[in-house]
């Protein structure tokens, strides 16, 4: 061995390889476990392909779909030997469909479906997994495993045996308490939506007669505007939050949140200067609409899990409801026991709404202009 | 400092959603849906060196023959080097792992296992099997020099001095020079390193050893902030090494910092599958406006997302600065940056630290890194620039 050759090898490597580049060769295994049978795919780059079972018969260096459509026999016998599927007390028998080819953002995969079948429903999954494990012990498999709505995900590979995946446990019901939990962290943190709402509300309790603003007398008038303001609010969100998350309209983040900002600073504003005192309703219903928007996006980066989507999406919005809710039951009863004094009408009504509008403006500031 | 306190956080976790990112991009075919090629002539891969079926037999040989298993690693971490393709280190993983667990390993062999455990990030591995090669073999130039690269990462530079001091009884003395003055250079004699290294002349010395050296100088001259002249050791290094995306970075990186998004652009042109300088791409294409940026961002979101469902977190200084510079994001930049600092000390984590730290309105986040800069007497006019700034908005 040349000595001053390795060296100098060494040395260009250690100047550059601390900077480490490009993705490793990673295996998308996808799983759907219904009843008996799991039906599913193994995505392999086509260069992860060639060195399991050569591809290249030509040996030009080129892989063409000729040459992968007359492989499709090894990769399935490979396929057999290294993707090994059980119900965790005997391996079952798989069946390979036609092999496609799936374009990723670092070249083109093998796409091989098939399906297994075991000798009675599934509770349990066993999976071993070792594809390439001599070619490239650095390959990994990328399991996505869905299974009655609910969507797991492991890491497979890497010398570390079968694994098993519980399909009983997993149930609908922990993508439902995960998205209401969401919903309700998202109001809490998210201040903003209830400083719009608590703006719209902040007048419920109050009258205005001859540019002044009065107590309401009775309960039940105020309990009507506030009725009908948070619905607005809450129908009106809850129609576009259902439309973003279902793909149908997307808008950019900035402009959402910047109009969410001047949202606020209207209805504040609208405190100091009534101008719209009967039917604050529609202010609300207007803006709960972009409203939802902000909270799609939210939605949008929790991903909503494959075959329980609907039931996630409630979830969230009934989360988002109940953080509202115990807000408006929390800070109302209290409204109204004040509504007659001079530190709400006069103090917190002008100096409240004027303070939240110029946080709003900060807001508007930083999202729009910054 | 508190100002964005209470300031409502829309996108948590955003990362996870380029799934949604990628979906806007379906001209990328990010998440496509499989089919049947139109034509059976459609060539579907190239394939370089080293990664065909026929190597395979080459590789089992290896199994059985050190004097293989060696050169086949080394190369194979050449063709990763070269590529930017990942995958070759798993090959050379694959041909060094029978001869790495044996009892009486050899050291060469030894060295390129640290090699890889290095650019995989894992250092504590890396020093550990770099012990055992010393103790098998004290006089190592190679071990030496790896494991003074290792500790000056670590930021533990002692340690580093003594590794290149053994390393400069073994070697070329302008070498040993380098190694020294290059640590020098991070721990208050900045001035002094660098005018020593101007010194040296590479006269006789491998393309690599010359990298290294010019590397070096322009780095230092960048912390000085003679930008002309890094430039110029730039240019030299990659004149002589196009193919060193280390320098290439950093050079861009310097043109970014001057606000020469355009020059940087074009000095990256088709280095795209390099995800480091795809970075940088992204970074200039964000200022410029341009319309590659949705392909570019798509493909670093998807390949930091393949890093996170990995389980493994090597790029958190990339992914710091992608976040910050390309996806707006300094609350969740500056958790990477700060999970970074845990691994890695050099002068650019630092500088991604407390940049990550002012835009996040939390300056006091960035102390960690601060306090070593200070303790250290690192001299960078960068580092000085900001850390002015921070206090005055303070």
């Amino acid at each position: 061995m040349n000595r001053a050759r390795v060296f100098g090898m060494l040395l260009l490597l250690l100047t550059g390889s601390l900077a480490r580049a490009h993705i490793a060769s990673n295996g998308f295994l996808k799983l759907t476990a219904d009843g008996t049978q799991v039906s599913g795919s193994l995505e392999l780059a086509i260069r992860d392909g060639e060195l399991a079972v050569g591809l290249d018969h030509d040996g030009d260096g080129k892989v063409t779909w000729r040459e992968l459509k007359a492989s499709q026999k090894s990769l399935q016998n490979y396929m057999q030997g290294h993707l090994r599927l059980g119900d965790g007390h005997a391996a079952c028998p798989m069946q390979f469909e036609p092999l496609e080819v799936n374009e990723r953002v670092d070249g083109n995969y093998l796409w091989l479906p098939f399906v297994v079948t075991c000798g009675s429903s599934l509770k349990q999954l066993s999976i071993e997994y070792s594809v390439l494990d001599a070619e490239d012990p650095s390959h990994r498999g990328l399991l996505t495993l869905i299974s009655k709505g609910t969507t797991q995900t492991a890491v497979l590979g890497g010398a570390q045996g079968a694994r098993r995946f519980d399909l009983d446990h997993v149930s609908p019901w922990s993508a439902f308490a995960e998205y209401l939990r969401a919903g309700i962290w998202h109001i809490w943190s998210g201040i903003d939506h209830l400083l719009f709402l608590l703006s719209l509300l902040l007048p419920a309790v109050l009258l205005r007669r001859q540019n002044r603003w009065e107590a309401v007398p009775i309960a039940a008038p105020a309990l009507v505007n506030i009725v009908k303001v948070v619905t607005a609010f809450t129908l009106a969100h809850s129609i576009t939050l259902s439309l973003a998350a279902f793909d149908v309209i997307r808008l950019p983040s900035r402009l959402t949140e910047s109009v969410i900002a001047a949202s606020i600073i209207i209805a504040a504003l609208n405190n100091v200067f009534p101008r719209v005192t009967e039917g604050r309703w529609r202010i609300a219903f207007a803006f709960g609409l972009l409203h939802g928007f902000g909270f799609a996006s939210v939605l949008a980066e929790m991903g909503l899990p494959q075959g329980a989507r609907l039931v996630s999406l409630v979830a969230f919005n009934l989360g988002v409801e109940a953080g509202q809710l115990a807000v408006v039951l929390a800070v109302m009863p209290l409204a109204y026991y004040l509504r007659s004094t001079n530190f709400y009408r006069r103090g917190i009504m002008p100096w409240g709404s004027t303070a939240i509008a110029c946080l709003a403006l900060f807001w508007f500031v930083q999202r729009a202009v910054l | 400092v508190s100002s964005r306190i209470g300031l409502p956080r829309i996108s948590r976790g955003k990362l996870f959603a380029c799934a949604a990112l990628l979906l806007n991009f379906v001209s990328l075919a990010a998440n496509a849906q499989p089919h049947i090629p139109g034509n059976d002539d459609t060539v579907l891969a190239e394939l370089s060196a080293g990664t065909r079926y026929s190597d395979v037999a080459a590789r089992r040989s290896a199994l059985n023959r050190v004097d293989v298993a060696i050169p086949l690693a080394q190369f194979y971490i050449q063709q990763s080097r070269l590529t930017g393709d990942l995958r070759f280190l798993g090959y050379a993983e694959a041909v060094l792992g029978g001869w790495v667990k044996q009892t009486h390993p050899n050291p060469d062999v030894l060295v390129l296992q640290a090699t890889l455990q290095q650019s995989r990030h894992d250092f504590a591995a890396s020093l550990a099997t770099l012990d055992r090669a010393l103790t098998i073999r004290p006089r190592s130039p190679q071990a030496l020099l790896i494991r003074a690269t290792v500790l000056r990462v670590l930021g533990r530079y002692l340690e580093a001095g003594a590794a290149c001091e053994h390393f400069s009884e073994l070697v070329d003395p302008r070498l040993g020079a380098l190694c020294r003055e290059g640590l020098r250079g991070l721990n208050g004699h900045l001035q002094p390193a660098y005018a020593a290294l101007t010194q040296i002349s590479p006269q006789g010395w491998l393309n690599s050893e010359k990298s290294w050296l010019y590397s070096e100088l322009g780095e230092m001259a960048v912390r000085l902030g003679r930008n002309g002249e890094a430039k110029r050791w730039f240019e030299e290094d990659l004149t002589l090494v196009p193919t060193d995306f280390y320098v290439r970075a950093a050079y861009a990186d310097l043109l970014l910092s001057e606000d020469r998004a355009a020059d940087a652009l074009q000095l990256l042109r088709g280095q795209e599958s390099f995800e480091p300088l795809l970075l940088r791409i992204a970074i200039a294409q964000r200022r410029l406006n341009d319309s590659g940026l949705a392909q570019s961002r798509s493909r670093l979101c998807a390949a930091f997302d393949a890093e996170r469902q990995r389980g493994e977190a090597v790029h958190q200084r990339e992914r710091a600065r992608y976040l910050l510079e390309v996806e707006d994001e300094p609350e969740q930049s500056l958790e990477a940056a700060l999970q970074n600092w845990t691994v890695q000390r050099e002068p650019d984590d630092a500088l991604v630290l407390m940049r990550a730290a002012k835009a996040a309105g939390k300056a006091r986040a960035a102390a960690p890194a601060r306090d070593f800069v200070l303790a250290q007497g690192q001299n960078d006019v960068r580092v000085e620039a900001l850390t002015a700034t921070m206090l005055v908005s303070r």
